[in-house]
């Protein structure tokens, strides 16, 4: 009789994971109409925030930054809100629902490190729109799209990175909420309208209610977008780009465990009922 | 033989919330906590030694699937102890998966947006098939299943045969140690319910593959396993081998007679009053048809004399009860006399 298998080692799992990541990029592509039209959508409403900005400035042009920046920035803040535009919590919840979760259950990987190599090839493919917008912008602003120097955009990839994984982190926690109430619409609002209004894709933080500002600062979705943007364009540089990668690394573990820990009790009371 | 499974008490209940009919009993569930209580499974206990070939058996909602759900880890049981291939499946999932093969008969594990090759070849990587092995398995599911002309098509586009094909290969592509089947012949049809059996039983015999199978279609059973468990509203109401079964239940022979005309009431009467002295009961007139059942052996010249003696028959056979007939008949039974034979 053979033997058991013994678990993989995390050199194996690599080599799972990556053969992973290019199926699901590939799966990617089968809904290229319906994440284009999507993708399409939020460049109208980025275009409406860029023109009331516009407006603003119109009227008050000696605002914290200059309209030039603004621009900048929210051209930014856009592209980098691509690449994070991610579908686990719609897949998730579904997946949880009719009872398909339990076929992913039963693959040998771990089911958060499979879910967020779904959300890197999601990111893949959604920030290749993110990089087009980003042309759009230098055709228009030119080097002022372009950081201050070198180890800026450095600085900025690595938080990108973690802005990523911060990210993901709260969308998996949230998700876990459709263990508990089998829908994932609440969850995906209530986490939408937070990551809107304190992630600062609208418009960066200083501009915020101090009161508003407070709370961004203890919440971890500024990180997501303010942060690695803010690193971009110079705006924190040295000891203060490094604070906020800092705290960006400790909200992506914190958010990792978070969500690992909520989904083995999540796990504990799921029910797939039926054949 | 070492065990391949081991389940002792094993239970699971689910908390339901309990929701009055009606649109006013649906905004009041909205403000009301009350549950009750669903025991799905309710204390079952066997073991699987290794290589056996078991069918699980039982009618909708008899805890068929929850069983098999909680031997490959996926839900966490309420009550008992199991081990599959000595681990304990809820605690150490991802190894067991390894491990074992899983076909949910309705959760397909193919990626659904991608051709059916694109998720062999995941397999392969995802459970570290070796190349000694995936030459073999992969191949084998092609020919045997007819896979040839599905490898290039996006899961999402096959049908229900089909797909259930395809799954079948991916749980058995890294030959598992102990295979769970839920329904693996549901949506095929006759030819390829052969064919799935046929591979399913290759692969068993050449892996030595503990197998598992819960099915309504009793063809899967009677073809592929040699043991059968029973299950009935959680409990495990029959344990042990295929010939047992049949000999606890099948006692039963049946004569089935084409009449020339209708038998009338009163003639039925008559008959009916006759073969009860040598215990055959009329079990069906419909018709032109009459079928008449009896238990004791050598019974059927005596009963048959008089069934031509007192109507015109025009055709008749002899047969003995199939499974189908006998769990059809246990499923039908109230609840304190299913296992009376």
């Amino acid at each position: 009789m053979r033997p058991l298998q013994p678990p993989l080692t995390l050199l194996s799992s690599f080599q799972s994971y990556a053969s992973y990541f290019v199926r699901c990029l590939k799966a990617s592509f089968a809904y290229r109409a319906a994440t284009i039209t999507n993708l399409l959508t939020a460049a109208v409403s980025y275009s409406i925030t860029i023109m009331i900005w516009r407006q603003v400035y119109s009227q008050n042009p000696n605002l914290l930054i200059s309209s030039d920046q603004m621009y900048v920035y929210l051209l930014l803040a856009g592209c980098v809100n691509y690449a994070m535009i991610m579908n686990i919590e719609f897949r998730i919840s579904q997946r949880i629902r009719n009872g398909l979760v339990a076929t992913d259950l039963l693959k040998p990987v771990d089911f958060q490190i499979a879910q967020g190599i779904q959300a890197i090839s999601d990111g893949f493919f959604n920030g290749s729109m993110g990089i087009m917008v980003f042309l759009c912008g230098f055709f228009v602003f030119g080097t002022r799209m372009l950081p201050p120097d070198f180890p800026c955009f450095c600085l900025f990839m690595i938080s990108f990175l973690l802005g990523f994984t911060v990210m993901y982190g709260v969308c998996f926690v949230f998700v876990q909420g459709a263990f508990y109430t089998y829908s994932g619409y609440g969850i995906m609002a209530s986490r939408n309208a937070l990551q809107l209004t304190f992630s600062g894709v609208s418009a960066p933080l200083a501009f915020y209610p101090p009161l508003l500002k407070t709370i961004a600062d203890w919440l971890p979705f500024k990180h997501i977008i303010y942060s690695p943007i803010s690193i971009y364009m110079g705006w924190a540089k040295n000891a203060d780009a490094y604070q906020l990668i800092l705290q960006q690394a400790c909200w992506a573990v914190f958010l990792f465990v978070l969500g690992k820990l909520i989904m083995k009790h999540a796990l504990k009371q799921l029910e797939v009922q039926g054949g | 033989m070492e065990n391949a499974l081991h389940v002792e008490n094993l239970a699971k209940s689910y908390k339901r919330r309990v929701r009055k009919p009606g649109l006013a009993g649906a905004f009041q569930s909205m403000f009301s906590a009350k549950t009750e209580e669903f025991h799905a499974v309710k204390g079952i206990s066997f073991s699987i030694k290794r290589g056996e070939k078991v069918g699980l058996i039982g009618e909708n909602g008899a805890g068929k699937s929850t069983t098999l759900k909680m031997l490959t880890g996926i839900i966490v049981p309420t009550g008992g102890q199991l081990e599959v291939l000595g681990l304990v499946p809820w605690q150490k999932r991802r190894q067991l998966a390894l491990n074992i093969g899983v076909v949910f008969g309705q959760r397909p594990q193919l990626l659904w947006d991608i051709p059916v090759r694109e998720t062999f070849k995941l397999l392969k990587d995802m459970y570290h098939i070796p190349n000694g092995v995936f030459e073999i398995t992969y191949p084998e599911a092609v020919k045997r299943l007819d896979l040839e002309p599905l490898l290039s098509t996006p899961v999402r586009l096959l049908s229900l045969g089909q797909r259930m094909r395809c799954d079948l290969a991916a749980s058995l592509l890294h030959a598992p140690a102990v295979a769970f089947l839920d329904e693996p012949t549901i949506g095929l049809d006759l030819t390829v319910k052969e064919q799935v059996r046929e591979y399913i039983r290759d692969m068993q015999n050449r892996f030595g593959i503990t197998l598992l199978i819960t099915t309504h279609d009793l063809k899967d059973i009677t073809e592929v396993c040699d043991r059968l468990l029973l299950l009935d509203k959680g409990k495990l109401l029959f344990d042990g081998s295929l010939k047992a079964f049949e000999k606890r239940f099948a006692n039963e022979s049946r004569i089935v007679a084409e009449l020339h005309q209708p038998a009338t009431p009163a003639s039925l009467k008559k008959l009916s009053a006759e073969i009860k002295r040598y215990g055959g009961a009329i079990t069906l007139s419909e018709g032109h048809r009459l079928i008449l059942e009896y238990r004791e052996a050598g019974a059927a010249p005596a009963l048959t004399q008089i069934l031509l003696k007192r109507q015109k028959v025009v055709d008749l056979t002899l047969e003995k009860t199939d499974i189908d007939t006998i769990v059809t008949r246990i499923y039908r039974k109230p609840a304190g006399e299913k296992m009376k034979p």
